[in-house]
């Protein structure tokens, strides 16, 4: 396995994690009042910790274990990857755009709208950092 | 996943070159050893220009490393 894959790996288990514990703790009762809102901006603070702290940990692991291979430059198959893994990335985005136009429109407050683009986000990044795994895993 | 429409003779080429890694022809080349892994099992078509690299490394013209297969038409 390539050092990019074990960050890829961590990046992904992290998301879950970080973002696993918000969306199992927030107070969804509360979602549609402006303390939804203030509630979303505060549980990003641990929330940030959870996600970066194995990030971080991660990387200087690998990178101290496999300096060689963490210092090589993105060849021409991972960068293929990387730009098929962002463009799968795209359709969850749009869908989450989406999904808050509608929201809005509809009356919800701020605090489901910005739940609504923290899920986008989070989705997006799970099927990207997803599908450049299968990528790697697969060959290409 | 569709097979690329060409074979190669890297792996033999390797062994022929003093039991080349593909970690060696790798840095040689200047992509990575699972890049290298993946297009001596058919899984990944390089650029031109690695192609010619890899061909270059061996100092075999470019069809002796790389050949097209009857069946890809």
């Amino acid at each position: 396995m390539s050092f990019r894959e074990k960050i890829h790996w961590v990046a992904f288990l992290s998301l879950i994690l970080g973002f696993g514990w918000y969306f199992m703790s927030y107070p969804w009762a509360v979602a549609n009042t402006r303390g939804g809102m203030l509630t979303s901006v505060w549980m990003l603070i641990p929330t940030t910790i959870i996600f970066l702290v194995p990030m971080v940990a991660g990387t200087v692991w690998f990178a101290i274990r496999t300096p060689k291979e963490a210092n090589l430059k993105e060849d021409e198959r991972e960068k293929t990857i990387h730009l098929k893994g962002t463009h799968a990335a795209y359709y969850p985005l749009v869908l989450g755009i989406w999904a808050n136009i509608f929201a809005l429109i509809n009356g919800l407050s701020y605090g489901w709208s910005v739940n609504i683009l923290m899920a986008t986000l989070v989705s997006a990044e799970l099927i990207r950092v997803g599908a450049q795994l299968y990528l790697y895993r697969r060959g290409y | 996943m569709a097979q690329a429409p060409f074979t190669n003779d890297i792996k033999t080429l390797r062994f022929l070159a003093g039991e080349m890694t593909q970690g060696d022809l790798g840095d040689r080349v200047g992509v990575t050893r699972q890049t290298i892994a993946a297009i001596e099992q058919g899984k990944y078509s390089p650029s031109l220009e690695v192609a010619f690299r890899i061909a270059h490394v061996f100092g075999k013209p470019l069809e002796e490393v790389f050949q097209w297969t009857a069946k890809a038409g």
